[in-house]
């Protein structure tokens, strides 16, 4: 690996940062298959600025790595010269368990993070559904905007981030929002940065609002059938009064079918909705612990992976498309995410990377029928060049505007996030 | 020409800073004002503490008529009210700013929904008086009010017109001339003001005398007079007859002295302050006469807009000083029928009286008199009687005294979104304590093609008082065995 | 510039009119025109420039702060709106969009010299969507209405600011607003899924929809909330929320407000998050008895209203605990509301309080701050001394649940130097609440009233960002120009920028993020 990207060395680098370790990238450092050439370890805001302005100085593109456990989402960035890894930025600054926040810096990984607020009773109400290491950091759940099954009843990133602390593309350091859960001061800038994937700024410190760990939890789950009686379930579910924190699906390869519904609250009131539910459905089996699959991810290595949303009564449609579309692949797909919301995941076999990408087109030609969107969330490199990663946007034009204002020289993970028309 | 200008003010001379209608932190840039001599003179103006009081929430907007057909800010009370703090700064009294003056129903709907207590009812009546007169209508607009006010105050000219009018119900004229199934005739599109007249004409029942001395049922518990009306004794005598009748059945002898004259509500709510002065004290007198010169224990109204203004004598004669205190003294004495029925609890027994009911608040009972509960408690204190609210119960049904003579086009449509919203409730039969609202919603109801039967609370009452059936009350038969008749042809398969 | 320079030169805290800088000559012909071209367009009944008429739009729920607006342009629907901005763009003339004119920090406030866009004729519900949990309606339909239109179908929509019986839902977007249930449920942003927007120049954009997470940026995000300054919604997409099986209420009378704010503590110690928890003091309940007659106790220094609602079960425990907390924090007297009647007198008392306390003073500053809600007691003490202190009297009025403060700072207009005073001890509330690591703003928004205030919250740098969404979305200047930030920013400088071609650009992958 050579140490010198664009004629910068990793002295010069070393000269414009002394506080901070940079050391050249190694063999494991790429960015999806995109090399890396330094990775530079910043331990607060103020060191990541340092190292953004040297960026700039030596006119290098920067991609932001946490746990790493995400990177390969979306597109692969066309330049990655240096990697800012935020996994040494771990410290809970302030729990402030009487005003159910907490502010962190990005590198924490959340599981660490629960098991601080645990002593509390509280938690941060967010499961994210990712690969089989549940490792990712704070800073990667906010800038992929990651959720999982609580996502029903709490809401998504957007909706828990309460305060921001960045460093954007020209290493000037900004904030938005705050420390209290009420406030409409200024623009939202931490919702421009959820599900950003690191395109308008690294994103080093964040502000959660909390919640009550509920004392009793028990799952309720029924097999589901066909696309028709999944809809009829959620449907009976979401108006019913059983006041679900979670509504999951979970739709195999072999065309089995399962939802399963989570009811947190006290004691005796789950166990009442429990049988209330029971009797609704008029089937069902509740238990104690989570099926096995809930809140894990239905892909596996080398999968493509699909984003999918829908309106919640349009889940029936997306699923008889989705089994139309992807007919001709190997494989059936595997569908599972929060049926109440409607944000699913499903996994396709990539072996035929042609096929894979006519299956995509297809559905995005259907999507308006249940009002949603199909995304490639991470997919093996040739399947990512055969489609078009983030298909249609709309807004799109406005975005290429937020993105030259916060970003005018395209630094920071060109190429990662949405294409340009 | 003004003989006391206020406050004047030269074109580009910035608002003086004190007179403004609110606090006066924040940064001002008012445009300057048309020339034109101040809005207001002395002579009672709208009081700048009134005017004051209003801090601007906007609460009033949904409940004002107008601004939920506009949704235009002069055309709310909010915006009425900075039009008269304009005025009282001293811009000019302008067309556009009396439009907007013009167009208020005087529903008092604000009143009700007011949080900071504003009293508009005083301030638009001091603005009306103003405008009637300080500005020179267009001739056509003063030769319809002057021909309203002397046909509507006056019985006796009423009276006159029952011949032709019902002359003219009977020729089959009026199916011609008026739309059907929703659509508007002919004669809507060559007058509007005149089809308003035309459709608001009630069916004439007989005329009924009622005697000048009814006796109590039974104990008595007091000597009442009461207010026969101008309206109400000439189209809806049927009425009058009722609330004599349940006056006496509930233990009230009921004086109703037959040379009575109007009660100058409608002077009084068009600014013609002094017409209405007039008939106050006609009116006080007449009732300080009965009972032989020992006068009544109390007034007893039946019709709500009638009652709101006897209640405002002790305001509208408050400068007299002649009559100041006779009008107070008057004034405590005035109660609406249900008013009183309710304060003084049931006597009579009330008969089963299967129907279902849908009450609407007219305006000068609700929101200007503060009764609602009375006639619902009342209602449902009849067995069998099922009791529905109407959706928008608070805004007003669009007829508002002469309103809808002078304003035809919005008030048709203030009346047919009253008579959707009626007829969605599926009663058999509208209730209501007003003369004006009864008309009004009716001419809507049969204009959208539907039909329900109408009725003045106490006429329920004294139907179940006398044991009648609600199809004395004109409730079809197959309506009272629980189908819902009401509903136009469109809205038929509603689920009941 | 078209860039708005009035508001910021005129101190808020001085009493001083402006002179009446009328749009000079030039301005007024190209007024005129405009004036001219949108009726031609869009019909003479929807555009006034009658003078009396404009002056009743000088001014929303913000009432100190006048200016009357050149034009004003009442557009029935979103091509309405469309032509009006357009027409705007080609003019060079700034716009402000209205909704019901009830905000409460001058974000609504015209223009001098430009044009009103009145959303009050855009107000009908399209749609009430059950099996989505949806509703999409004009931006000019009351959030109140919204609900009693989903109610029939089991649902309502939660954010329920104390002015919901009026203000408009395009207001609500933008201003972000919240309400009494915003504790449990959230604000205007999380309960809008979809947006169609007019941006700044004339472009209709349509941002989400009925489904959650739309591919790209959070725009939606970012417009909900920003005051006006990033385009005029012409339709809105709303969660809808089902209606709880139970609701409970209960009003607890404390002798202080420090007993109701530790009360307030111990519940959401205890891991209980009802709905709503309100707090009103002694001279907040004063004026709301004067105005509705609520009822409240005799001799309460403090009242608290907690709602729980969701399951019956749940409802009922956490109930019980609630009262529990609230007798263990001295209160004296609690009532529950047997029927809906006697919870919407609890609820009555409340929502109507700060019109209400028009009743006990002639002149008042609605102030809107935030603290942690761990503050409360001290910042409750330290504002009672800056009160005795300063002979100025302050009613309090606050949504206690989060932390989200409403002092009511009372004034005489008619007494030489009370509105200073009274402006001061409002700005020093705000002091208090950032230096308790709080927000100048709650739920008012910034608006005209508060721009001066950001600088002690946020950086240069900070604000410098926010305008960056700015610039991006409107680098003219001419959406609700004045407002939100204390300066401007010339969107023409990008800070750092470099000369020449970037080579990503020359590598043809400029248009890549």
């Amino acid at each position: 690996m050579t140490s010198t990207t664009r004629g910068v060395g990793l002295a010069a680098l070393e000269v414009a940062v002394p506080d901070v370790e940079i050391v050249a990238a190694g063999p494991d450092d790429s960015v999806d298959g995109t090399p890396v050439s330094f990775v530079a370890s910043p331990t607060s805001t103020a060191e990541v600025a340092a190292v953004l302005r040297a960026a700039v100085e030596h006119d290098l593109s920067v991609v932001a790595r946490g746990a790493g456990t995400k990177l390969t989402w979306g597109a692969p960035p066309a330049r990655a010269d240096l990697l800012v890894d935020l996994f040494g930025m771990d410290r809970v600054v302030e729990h402030s368990a009487g005003d159910l926040i907490v502010h962190v810096e990005a590198g924490l990984q959340l599981a660490a993070l629960q098991q601080v607020l645990e002593p509390d009773g509280q938690r941060l109400a967010i499961d994210p559904v990712t690969g089989s290491r549940r490792l990712g950091t704070v800073g990667g759940l906010i800038a992929t905007g990651a959720s999982g099954p609580l996502r029903l009843a709490s809401g998504g990133v957007r909706d828990l981030l309460i305060g921001v602390t960045f460093v954007r593309a020209d290493g000037v350091v900004a904030k938005a929002g705050g420390k209290v859960v009420k406030n409409v001061a200024g623009y939202d800038i931490g919702k421009l940065l959820t599900g950003s994937f690191g395109t308008l700024g690294i994103i080093t410190e964040a502000v959660f609002r909390l919640n009550p760990v509920p004392a009793a939890s028990r799952w309720v789950t029924m097999s589901a059938g066909d696309a028709t009686t999944v809809g009829e379930v959620v449907q009976t579910v979401i108006h019913s009064q059983v006041v679900p924190s979670a509504l999951e699906l979970d739709r195999r390869p072999d065309g089995t079918a399962e939802v399963g519904v989570l009811i947190e609250g006290i004691v005796d009131g789950v166990d009442g909705r429990v049988q209330g539910l029971e009797r609704l459905l008029g089937a069902g089996e509740s238990s104690d612990a989570p099926p096995p699959w809930w809140g894990h991810a239905p892909w596996s290595a080398g999968d493509t992976v699909l984003r999918l949303t829908t309106e919640i009564a349009g889940l029936p449609k997306l699923l008889d498309a989705l089994d139309d579309a992807t007919s001709g692949l190997s494989r059936r797909p595997a569908v599972r995410g929060s049926a109440g919301v409607g944000l699913l995941h499903a996994s396709l076999p990539s072996d035929d990377s042609a096929a894979v990408a006519e299956a995509v087109t297809s559905l995005r030609h259907q999507s308006t029928r249940w009002s949603g969107d199909v995304v490639v969330l991470d997919a093996p490199g040739a399947v990512k060049r055969a489609v078009d990663v983030w298909g249609p946007v709309r807004g799109l034009d406005l975005m290429r505007r937020v993105k030259d204002q916060f970003d005018p020289h395209h630094r920071l993970a060109p190429g990662r996030f949405v294409v340009g028309v | 020409m003004s003989e006391h200008p206020p406050v004047s003010m030269a074109p580009g001379t910035a608002v003086d800073a004190s007179t403004a209608t609110h606090g006066d932190r924040g940064p001002k840039r008012i445009a300057t004002p048309p020339p034109g001599e101040p809005a207001f003179d002395e002579r009672n103006p709208p009081s700048a503490a009134l005017v004051g009081d209003c801090v601007h929430c906007g609460f009033c907007l949904p409940t004002c008529p107008t601004y939920v057909l506009w949704g235009e800010e002069m055309d709310s009370p909010r915006g009425r009210i900075y039009l008269m703090g304009a005025g009282l700064e001293g811009e000019p009294m302008t067309p556009s700013m009396v439009q907007h003056f013009d167009a208020c129903l005087g529903c008092m709907a604000c009143v009700t929904a007011c949080p900071s207590g504003v009293q508009y009812d005083k301030l638009i009546e001091s603005t009306r008086a103003q405008v009637e007169r300080r500005f020179d209508r267009p001739t056509r607009d003063s030769a319809l009010r002057n021909a309203i006010f002397a046909l509507f105050p006056y019985p006796k000219r009423l009276r006159a017109m029952r011949g032709p009018l019902r002359l003219y119900q009977r020729t089959g004229l009026p199916k011609l001339l008026r739309g059907r199934n929703g659509k508007r005739g002919p004669l809507e599109r060559l007058s509007p003001t005149l089809a308003a007249m035309e459709s608001l004409a009630p069916p004439l029942d007989k005329p009924v005398a009622i005697p000048a001395r009814t006796p109590a049922h039974g104990r008595r518990r007091g000597t009442v007079g009461m207010l026969l009306g101008c309206v109400q004794r000439e189209f809806f005598p049927g009425v009058n007859a009722a609330t004599a009748r349940v006056l006496s059945a509930e233990g009230f002898e009921v004086l109703a002295p037959t040379s009575q004259g109007c009660c100058g509500a409608l002077s009084m709510h068009n600014g013609r302050e002094e017409e209405a002065q007039r008939f106050a004290r006609a009116l006080i007198d007449e009732f300080a006469r009965a009972n032989g010169g020992a006068g009544v224990d109390y007034v007893v109204v039946n019709s709500a807009g009638c009652g709101s203004s006897m209640k405002e004598y002790a305001d509208l004669l408050a400068a007299d000083p002649v009559y100041a205190g006779k009008a107070k003294e008057f004034t405590s004495r005035v109660r609406d029928v249900a008013e009183i029925l309710v304060e003084k609890g049931p006597v009579a027994k009330r008969h089963r009286l299967p129907v279902t009911v849908a009450y609407h608040d007219a305006c000068h009972l609700g929101h200007a008199q503060g009764i609602r509960n009375q006639p619902r408690e009342l209602l449902r204190g009849i067995p069998g009687v099922e009791l529905q609210e109407i959706p928008e119960k608070d805004i007003c049904c669009g007829s508002a005294g002469i309103w809808n003579i002078l304003n035809p086009e919005p008030a048709r449509e203030l009346g047919d979104r009253k008579a959707r919203n009626v007829l969605s409730t599926g009663a058999e039969l509208l209730v209501t304590a007003n003369p004006g609202c009864l008309m009004q919603t009716a001419s809507s109801i049969s204009a959208l093609g539907g039909s329900i039967a109408l009725a003045h609370t106490v006429e329920v009452l004294d139907a179940s008082i006398r044991g009648l059936s609600p199809a004395d009350l004109g409730v079809p038969a197959a309506a009272a065995s629980g189908t819902a008749a009401g509903a136009p042809p469109a809205t038929e398969s509603r689920g009941r | 510039m078209t860039v708005d320079h009035q508001l910021r030169t005129g101190s808020a805290t001085g009493t001083e009119t402006q002179a009446p800088d009328q749009p000079g000559p030039d301005r007024s012909a190209v007024i005129a025109e405009l004036a001219r071209t949108l009726k031609s367009k869009l019909g003479a009944d929807k555009v006034i420039d009658d003078h009396a008429r404009l002056r009743t739009y000088e001014c929303d729920g913000l009432a100190q702060y006048k200016v009357t607006p050149a034009l004003a342009v009442l557009p029935e629907d979103a091509p309405g709106v469309q032509t009006v901005v357009r027409a705007c763009n080609a003019a060079g003339v700034p716009f402000v969009a209205r909704g019901s004119g009830t905000g409460l920090s001058g974000g609504a406030l015209p223009h001098a010299e430009g044009v009103l866009i009145v959303t009050s004729r855009m107000r009908s519900i399209t749609e009430i969507d059950r099996a989505n949990q949806r509703a999409v309606v004009d931006p000019g339909v009351i959030n109140l209405h919204v609900t009693q239109q989903a109610m029939p179908e089991g649902y309502y929509y939660a954010p329920d600011p104390s002015s919901q019986q009026v203000c408009s839902i395009g207001g609500n977007l933008a201003e972000n607003s919240g309400g009494a249930h915003c504790l449990k449920y959230g604000f205007t942003v999380n309960h809008v899924t979809g947006a169609e927007l007019v941006a700044p120049d004339g472009e209709i954009v349509k941002l989400g929809g009925k489904a959650v997470e739309p591919t790209g940026y959070d725009l939606l995000g970012v417009v909900v909330g920003s005051e006006g300054t990033l385009g005029v919604a012409t339709k809105v997409t709303l969660r809808l929320v089902r209606l709880p099986e139970s609701v409970r209420t209960l009003l607890a009378a404390f002798p202080s407000p420090d007993e109701a704010g530790a009360a307030t503590s111990a519940i959401i110690g205890a891991g209980v998050i009802p709905a709503a928890i309100e707090m009103m003091d002694a001279l907040a309940i004063e004026a709301a008895e004067a105005a509705v007659q609520c009822g409240y106790p005799e001799g309460a220094g403090a009242v608290l209203v907690i709602e729980l609602d969701g399951p019956s079960a749940e409802v009922e425990q956490q109930f019980a605990e609630v009262e529990r907390h609230c007798r263990d924090n001295d209160a004296f007297e609690i009532r529950i509301a047997a029927d809906n009647a006697e919870r919407a007198l609890f609820w009555k008392g409340r929502k109507s309080a700060f019109a209400a306390v028009g009743r006990i003073s002639p002149d008042y500053i609605v102030q809107d701050g935030v603290i942690p809600r761990t503050a409360l007691p001290e910042v409750l003490r330290r504002i009672s001394e800056l009160a005795s202190n300063s002979g100025v009297r302050v009613a309090n009025v606050f949504h206690a649940g989060d932390g989200n403060l409403h002092p009511l700072v009372l004034f005489d207009d008619s007494h030489p130097g009370e509105a200073e005073k009274a402006e001061e001890v409002s700005g020093a509330i705000l002091d208090l609440c950032i230096a308790s690591g709080g927000s100048i703003t709650g739920e008012h928004g910034v608006g005209s009233d508060k721009a001066k205030y950001m600088p002690r919250m946020f950086t240069d740098d900070d604000l410098d960002t926010m305008q960056m969404v700015r610039c991006a979305f409107d680098p003219k200047g001419l959406s609700n120009p004045g407002k939100v930030f204390p300066t401007p920013r010339l969107c023409g400088e990008v800070p750092g920028r470099r000369k020449g071609v970037h080579p990503l650009q020359a590598a043809g992958l400029a248009d890549q993020f």
